[in-house]
């Protein structure tokens, strides 16, 4: 059962723009993990994992996931999308605000 | 006219989150008497038994539907004022004064307790599923000792809104700067598994805020819903070069379908060289900021509509994402989807906004000024100068 139903069609479009969008997938160059990034611009960055990838990270997976340092980013992956960045494998920039 | 933008307002959800919600601070349920926590479509009876424990049911009798809240505590139990009938804390009666026998079916919603950082938490699912002790969130070390001052504990009852307003604050960049005058200058958000984090580091608006000194507020602050309704705010400040611990408390308990009552609580990690009395000055003072920002952030939820469909632009934070996170508490456990509960990271871009904001906050510092020089003997100034420069997690 949904909770917070929708009552327009184009809502679920914009559902899909907003969060699955324009993702290019970078791989991680230390490990297996493979992500979903966006980039609106050179600040920007929006990064998802699925389960596969955040299995794969040994950063992630050595914190036990109580502690505050739980939430920082991998250093490795967001080196690998800074490469991938600069070797032009990922698009900068937004489409109308997605 | 197909291109105009509509509202999407939807439908609210009809049931309320699944997981740990916070009552308040367990001290104040220890007098012997039954307290009354409207939640949930209706209310919770809490009391404290013989043995110091905390018990929570639904606050009407099976019987005749009594307000047990309005019962008496006799022994371990709670005593209906209307019949009499007695209730333990494992949801069943366990006595009816004036008759043979208790029918066996005597049984009341009860909900589980835990203490957490002195506070009383229940876990509430319409599933009706055992308690998960790992979604908990973490003790808090120190807090509860002479490292920290007690909790300062407030309650606000806010009505026509859901709560899920106060959720998306989570992820709203540019509001910081526009409803709590403060100035984010990085902006992060991390979402999994149960948890939501917002990472900020924010200065106060030296145009809003009257004094000079709030020019030299920094702040770091580290925000985590553990769940639907409890967040745990880590600061940092520093004033003036003083550096200053603050933990916040943000919780919340959904009370009807367009309603909820927001409590908060600030404890403070003792200054050394600062005798109790300073500190608890300190924290009382922090708590009066929070109070102020929660009351600007209210205003704004009475006035607007639920919109289901945001209309975004690149600086803005990842309000679908985060919504999508949210509704995990809101479905069925067999229907929570690997998308709501995967990781995702998202930095906001604050460059553009960071340009245009030093360029109006140094505008109406000039403007000020200039009026202050024409000797506007202060009648503008008065209506700024108590609004809090410090608001982050929500």
């Amino acid at each position: 059962m949904a909770s917070f139903v929708p009552t327009s069609a184009d809502t679920l479009e914009d559902q899909r723009l907003y969060t699955s969008a324009r993702l290019t997938e970078v791989a991680c160059l230390d490990c297996l993990a493979r992500v979903g990034v966006k980039k609106n611009s050179d600040h920007h960055t929006s990064i998802q994992w699925s389960r596969e990838a955040r299995e794969s990270c040994p950063e992630l997976s050595r914190r036990d996931g109580r502690g505050r340092d739980y939430h920082q980013g991998c250093p490795r992956l967001l080196a690998s999308i800074e490469t991938a960045v600069r070797e032009g494998q990922v698009d900068i920039g937004a489409e109308d605000g997605y | 006219m197909s291109d105009t933008r509509i509202l999407d307002r939807g439908t609210p959800p009809e049931r309320f989150a699944r997981g740990w919600h916070c009552l308040g601070l367990a001290e104040s349920f220890g007098d012997g008497k039954p307290h009354r926590i409207e939640a949930f479509g209706g209310q919770l009876v809490v009391w404290q038994d013989t043995q110091g424990g905390l018990n929570v049911l639904d606050g009407y009798c099976r019987h005749m539907g009594g307000d047990l809240t309005q019962g008496t505590v006799k022994g371990d139990e709670i005593a209906c004022p209307f019949h009499d009938w007695r209730w333990g804390g494992d949801g069943k009666c366990k006595a009816i004064p004036y008759a043979r026998r208790v029918p066996l079916r005597a049984r009341t919603q009860k909900y589980a307790t835990t203490i957490r950082n002195g506070q009383l938490l229940i876990w509430h699912d319409v599933e009706g599923s055992e308690a998960e002790p790992d979604l908990l969130p973490p003790e808090l070390p120190g807090v509860g000792t002479d490292e920290y001052t007690p909790w300062t504990w407030e309650v606000v009852p806010i009505t026509d809104s859901h709560c899920r307003e106060l959720i998306d604050n989570v992820v709203d960049m540019a509001h910081f700067y526009y409803v709590h005058f403060s100035f984010p200058t990085s902006f992060r958000n991390v979402f999994e598994g149960h948890q939501a984090t917002q990472f900020m580091e924010s200065k106060g608006r030296p145009d809003m805020t009257g004094g000079y000194g709030d020019a030299e507020l920094f702040l770091k602050s580290e925000a985590t819903y553990y769940g639907p309704s409890y967040m745990i705010n880590w600061l940092d400040v520093d004033y003036k070069g003083f550096q200053t611990e603050v933990i916040l408390i943000n919780c919340h308990i959904p009370t009807g379908p367009d309603s909820f009552t927001l409590q908060y609580g600030i404890t403070v990690k003792k200054p050394e060289g600062i005798d109790d009395k300073t500190a608890a000055y300190i924290s009382k003072k922090y708590a009066e900021m929070f109070g102020g920002g929660f009351l600007q952030d209210v205003h704004i939820w009475k006035n607007k509509v639920p919109v289901q469909n945001p209309l975004l632009c690149e600086e803005d934070g990842p309000v679908y994402q985060l919504r999508r996170w949210y509704e995990q508490f809101y479905v069925d456990r067999a229907d929570i989807q690997p998308e709501m509960v995967d990781r995702f990271e998202f930095e906001v871009d604050t460059t553009k906004a960071n340009e245009y904001w030093q360029e109006e906050v140094a505008e109406n510092l000039a403007r000020k000024a200039a009026e202050e020089a024409e000797g506007a003997d202060g009648a503008t100034a008065g209506s700024e100068s108590d609004s809090p420069s410090v608001m982050t997690g929500t």
